[in-house]
């Protein structure tokens, strides 16, 4: 079931020190995009307001007084922002925490500046050719953790943060709690729970084309079978233990 | 104990532990905040339990999304503070520019002998400088340096114009310093290519500030900063090929994990190039263009030259190597 969800999706599970497994769920492209564009979008907000509000004081401090103002913030804006950002507490720059993202370590830790630092500088390379991100894309496709040049040589991946609870709909309650007619294995058992856990998300038309699926086991079809398989579950989870 | 159950009776717990999350996130740590570390380590046991119990995705996902958020807070890197950076300018940055001997000598030899080889061309023919440097760079190379008397009024004339070529050096001087680096990804190609692009540049510069300019204007120059700026760009070069040769020979590891391994070790090298280049970037500001007479400005660059020599064979000798 790991290995296989592993495959199927962006999920990684990650053993912590104190030996619980965590999931971190690995953000793709296209979210990560989102972000950047609103980090630019901030960027070049900072650089318009900046921009006027230098170019009223410069009449007090000298124009070349503020030009060199506003080439040092065109430094520090363009290199440092996103290192500032995500060595930070929040790990994320503006634009990812409004996309719900966060820059990790594979292991679910926070990174450190020298990964922030690493993983931002090689953006230049990242960025290429020209600045359609080209070199960056084609590293996230080929990766299996989305990892772009920088996050490869830093060392770092970009996770979902607060993971978004999965819609979820009662189910019609079971009428009643049955023992599976064979021992279940773990597995089984967890996709017993998933499709009950899951079941109120679906027509009743789709419950029972998943149901039939498990009808060798439910020893029955359609609605028949979908309410079997419910009162297995419902004893496997309520019951079993009691 | 069914999923409710389990609930029902930790609860009170979790509730705890999310709001002394929640103030630690906000940086208002509220009463009682020692006890977070207890609170995770039961809670990374609560979400063992409910994973192997089996208590539904609901639960798992509540508890691990709880988990998350008390790892990222409880294993943040704290920074070592000042003492971390003058170890690092006294000890960690000279070592590591030592143990990486055979790259400086690779660096400087990319930068250094086109560098001379365009000096010494100038003197026989200018046909190659005239290529490099085009028709706009050699006229503002007379501009700057066709005098010593028009070099600083030239370029230092107006009210805060120090200031602003200050800012001007940092942005680009040290920027180029960072795609220096960036340029290793390219397995080091990159690299190779900024640097050996500076040597022509300013072997080219100079070349024709000695023919056809003031040599004494464009010298005096750039002799004061001379040292900081292009000892702090083949340090940059240093770390860009590191990484550029973790990709190219990764040795016995693999080759993204031998590329996690040279970025580590060539992060004091980016530090240290980037603190010499604004260093550089100082001098070449407030001092190089000031009117000093020339004498001094040699003496002041010669005295930076072998200073740095010093700094990198001797600094941080006798202390052991440390993480």
């Amino acid at each position: 079931m790991e290995s296989l969800s592993e495959k199927l999706d962006t999920l990684q599970a990650v053993e912590l020190a104190e030996g619980v497994v965590i999931r971190l769920r690995i953000a793709g492209p296209m979210l990560r995009a989102g972000a950047y564009a609103i980090d630019l979008l901030i960027r070049i907000a900072v650089v318009i307001v900046t921009g006027i509000g230098l170019s009223i004081a410069g009449m007090a401090i000298g124009g070349n007084v503020a030009q060199g103002l506003g080439l040092l913030i065109w430094f520090f804006l363009g290199w440092w922002y996103p290192v500032f950002f995500e060595a930070g507490k929040r790990g994320a720059t503006p634009g990812k925490r409004s996309m719900g993202l966060r820059v990790v370590q594979p292991s679910g830790a926070p990174i450190t500046l020298g990964q922030a630092i690493v993983r931002n500088f090689l953006r230049f390379i990242d960025g290429m050719p020209l600045i359609t991100y080209g070199f960056g894309l084609a590293s996230c496709l080929a990766t299996k953790r989305f990892q772009r040049l920088g996050d490869l040589a830093a060392g770092t991946v970009v996770v979902y943060d607060r993971i978004p609870a999965e819609p979820s709909i009662a189910a019609p309650p079971p009428m009643s709690a049955s023992r599976p007619p064979v021992a279940l294995t773990a597995d089984e058992v967890r996709a017993l729970g998933m499709f009950r856990d899951r079941a109120g998300l679906w027509s009743e038309a789709r419950r029972c084309e998943i149901a039939d699926h498990a009808s060798a086991l439910s020893g029955a079809r359609g609605n028949a079978g979908v309410s079997r398989l419910m009162a297995m579950a419902h004893w496997l989870q309520e019951k079993r233990n009691s | 104990m069914t999923a409710g159950d389990f609930e029902n009776k930790n609860s009170a717990r979790w509730a705890e532990y999310e709001a002394l999350v929640r103030s630690v996130e906000l940086g208002k740590p509220i009463p009682g905040v020692e006890r977070l570390p207890q609170r995770f380590r039961e809670l990374c046991l609560d979400l063992s339990l409910s994973q192997a119990r089996m208590y539904g995705i609901r639960l798992s996902e509540k508890l691990n999304a709880l988990v998350i958020r008390g790892y990222n807070l409880i294993y943040r890197e704290k920074t070592g503070g000042w003492q971390a950076v003058v170890r690092m300018a006294a000890v960690t940055f000279p070592q590591t520019v030592r143990r990486e001997w055979r790259l400086f000598w690779l660096c400087s030899a990319v930068f250094w002998i086109p560098f001379f080889a365009l000096l010494i061309a100038a003197k026989y023919d200018l046909t190659w400088i005239q290529a490099i440097l085009g028709s706009e760079g050699m006229s503002g190379m007379e501009q700057m340096y066709g005098s010593e008397a028009g070099q600083t009024a030239h370029l230092r004339s107006a009210y805060g114009s120090n200031f602003m070529m200050f800012c001007f050096y940092i942005n680009n001087n040290v920027g180029i310093d960072f795609r220096i680096f960036a340029g290793g990804m390219t397995a080091g190609l990159g690299t190779l290519f900024f640097i050996l692009f500076n040597g022509l540049q300013i072997g080219a510069s100079a070349g024709y500030a000695n023919a056809a300019c003031d040599p004494k204007a464009f010298w005096s120059f750039v002799v004061s900063h001379s040292s900081f700026e292009l000892i702090g760009m083949i340090i940059a070069g240093m770390a860009g090929m590191r990484m550029g040769l973790a990709i190219l020979w990764p040795g016995r590891l693999p080759r993204v994990r031998a590329l996690v391994e040279a970025a580590k070790m060539a992060l004091p090298l980016i530090y240290g190039a980037a603190v010499m280049t604004c260093m550089a970037a100082v001098v070449e500001g407030f001092w190089s263009a000031q009117p000093i007479p020339a004498g001094f400005k040699y003496a002041f660059g010669a005295t930076f030259w072998v200073l740095h020599v010093v700094y990198f064979l001797l600094a941080g000798r006798q202390v052991r190597d440390a993480a």
